[in-house]
């Protein structure tokens, strides 16, 4: 029996990869090349590099240069989201927690707001000083909250009859696009101060989530329009003969499963918010990249970069992947009455 | 529609360009910061020995050490300073725009930066003298600019370091292909990973970069020094109350390690000065006689504050670049005047 399944590994090892002359050189090639560079990289990470600078800073990975009498707050707050995002992959089949979830979802922000900001008897901590993992998970999830209202309102207003208010967010959505990112940004940190009176000081922190906003609500409002015109005009003309008001059939029927048919899409956005908010690193704030790129001139941990890099991608693929694992959880739960 | 649209433009930049503005008339940043009790530093974060962060997330660095002794000045608390790291490209906007009030960033001192056609900024004595050079691999045998002919060198944009290496190798003739980074660190590593042939920055930041090498030993750096790279604090230009306290802050700094007073000794020089009305010009450095301060619009104490902080000149500079920190570079033309350096303070009168 064994040899018998072992014989038929072999065959298909040899008809998949080795049919003939030019597939086994390619193969072999391949083969080697891939054994090598898995060699060369495991050597590198456990005999080359020096890991006491990531395990040396974690804290400052995580909490920048936040107060070190404060580290609980964000602390708790991380624990709590790793929490939720295990209940919410895990064990939110059972029908109490189901019903819970979006709730929960919804209320870390404000918590979050709150833990890491001060306020309601905490002490309030600047956002200057807020720093590392916790300011790029704050920038994604902040604009990505407040792009997502903006984008509807935008792809609604696309497909409006009424012609200003068309045009109207057919222009912004257009410039938005047109413009990269990081001129964006610029603009936000450094033109938007010189219009601003003398004393009214917008935070750093503020001003990058809105940079963020704007520019992501742009290309939020084009992938909900593909949803939207994904649902068939007879949908519409059905509810309307049901009895239903315009708004009705936009808020019960048209817009849930536009969202649905875009959250692939939508996923796609916030991942890449994620890993935009590196560009803030530029522009001087010390999110994951720019502390990293600060504690590099560390002279105890000069010439650190690949660890130091290496330890970076892991962390952003970490938080990519549970992202998108909780959007795949999402889209399952959407399609749950479609069967 | 259009004619509308362009009016709203028009008296909304009318209205901005009323708005806008480093400091409302008359008040002084000086006064502003004394309000807010909180001075905002513009850093860079990211050069060993100057400034860079500390596993617990404060700076540390000899610019840091500028930010607080002026906040020891003019608030009366070194610690009562927010750092604001800043890339090359952004810090002179930072300081017009009122981001923020100093700017301690390894900045150059030269015409340009300084004048009113330029970037206008007022320049605070000079902190440090540097210079720009190359660093070579030993094994590669350069020992002048000629042998780099046609070469790849590493560079960091948008800085004089980028003007000064082009201005140097067009005067000699010789070709050579810039490879431009964002950062020095950047461009260490490109030089490290066999990029370039030599990467040049200033002196100071080649020795501290070296230092962190594998093999310090087996790099050189070149004799030849393409440039004055004075560096001085900075602050928006046409405020002449904080750039006369800021400029001698640094005076007073200087003043202290030419009259021997520390850290470790400012108690009891202060409980000498006290007693002996005989000793006035120590009497008037420590504020107990005149009103020094109140004519710079600071306590009159400010230089004790200072000292109590950071030491003095040569205190700051042994505890960030000296023979035992670990970016050690010998003091040269940084020290004062009574040991062969440049720094000399006017009379504090």
């Amino acid at each position: 029996m064994q040899m018998n399944t072992r014989s038929t590994y072999i065959k298909l090892i040899r008809k998949n990869f080795f049919s003939n002359k030019l597939d086994s050189l390619i193969s072999t090639v391949l083969i080697i090349f891939i054994v090598w560079s898995l060699l060369k990289i495991t050597s590198w990470m456990i005999f080359v590099a020096n890991w006491s600078v990531v395990s040396n800073n974690l804290s400052l990975f995580t909490f920048g240069s936040y107060p070190r009498l404060e580290y609980w707050r964000p602390t708790l707050w991380l624990i709590i989201l790793i929490f939720l995002t295990l209940i919410t992959l895990f064990w939110s089949k059972k029908g109490i927690l189901r019903k819970y979830i979006p709730i929960a979802w919804i209320g870390m922000i404000p918590i979050g707001l709150i833990l890491i900001g001060g306020g309601l008897g905490l002490t309030p901590i600047h956002s200057r000083q807020w720093g590392g993992l916790t300011l790029t998970l704050i920038l994604t999830i902040l604009a990505s909250v407040i792009s997502f209202p903006l984008g509807i309102v935008l792809a609604l207003g696309r497909q409006s009859k009424i012609d200003v208010i068309h045009k109207a967010c057919r222009i912004y959505i257009e410039v938005m696009r047109a413009v990269p990112l990081i001129a964006v940004l610029f603009f936000g940190q450094l033109l938007i101060p010189l219009f601003l009176p003398v004393g009214l000081e917008i935070s750093r922190v503020l001003r990058a989530i809105l940079s963020f906003s704007l520019f992501v609500a742009a290309y939020i409002a084009e992938d909900l329009r593909g949803g939207l015109q994904a649902i068939p005009k007879t949908q519409k003309e059905a509810a309307s003969v049901l009895g239903f008001s315009p708004i009705q059939t936009m808020q019960l029927i048209v817009l849930p499963q536009a969202i649905r048919t875009a959250i692939p899409s939508l996923t796609n956005q916030v991942i890449g918010l994620l890993q935009n908010t590196s560009l803030m690193a530029i522009l001087g704030l010390i999110e994951l990249l720019g502390i990293s790129r600060s504690l590099l001139a560390n002279p105890n941990y000069i010439g650190l970069y690949m660890e130091v890099y290496v330890w970076l991608a892991f962390l952003y693929w970490a938080v990519c992947t549970i992202m998108a694992l909780l959007s795949r959880h999402l889209e399952k739960q959407l399609t749950y009455g479609r069967g | 529609m259009i004619k509308l649209f362009s009016r709203a433009v028009i008296g909304l930049s009318l209205l901005c360009s009323a708005c806008a503005g480093p400091t409302p008339n008359n008040l002084s940043r000086l006064d502003l910061i004394q309000k807010r009790g909180e001075l905002n530093c513009g850093v860079s974060g990211k050069i060993p020995g100057f400034s860079f962060l500390q596993s617990d997330g404060s700076y540390e660095g000899l610019d840091i050490d500028i930010c607080k002794a002026m906040a020891a000045a003019f608030i009366g608390n070194s610690s009562n300073v927010q750092y604001r790291p800043l890339t090359a490209a952004e810090r002179f906007t930072a300081l017009k725009t009122g981001e923020i009030d100093i700017l301690s960033r390894n900045t150059t001192h030269n015409l340009s930066r300084d004048s009113i056609g330029g970037n206008g900024l007022t320049f605070a004595p000079v902190v440090f003298h540097d210079g720009q050079g190359l660093m070579v691999k030993k094994s590669s045998g350069i020992n002048s600019l000629e042998e780099l002919r046609g070469s790849n060198i590493c560079v960091g944009s948008g800085t004089t370091t980028e003007q000064n290496l082009n201005d140097a190798f067009q005067e000699r003739n010789i070709a050579y292909k810039p490879i431009k980074y964002q950062d020095l660190n950047q461009v260490v590593a490109g030089y490290l990973q066999g990029r370039c042939k030599a990467m040049t920055s200033d002196r100071s930041q080649l020795a501290a970069a070296r230092s962190g090498f594998r093999e310090p030993k087996s790099h050189v750096i070149l004799e030849e020094v393409l440039s004055k790279e004075p560096l001085a604090p900075a602050s928006a230009g046409g405020d002449q109350k904080l750039s006369d306290a800021m400029r001698w802050v640094i005076y007073a700094l200087f003043a202290a390690e030419e009259q021997g007073i520390n850290k470790d000794n400012i108690n009891s020089k202060l409980l000498l000065a006290n007693s002996d009305p005989t000793m006035t010009s120590m009497r008037r450095f420590l504020g107990i006689d005149g009103e020094l301060g109140k004519k710079l619009g600071l306590k009159n104490e400010f230089v004790v504050n200072i000292i109590r902080s950071t030491g003095n000149y040569g205190e700051i500079y042994e505890r960030h670049l000296g023979k035992n920190s670990s970016v050690p570079i010998p003091r040269g033309l940084n020290n004062i005047y009574k040991s062969g350096g440049l720094f000399i303070a006017p009379p504090l009168k």
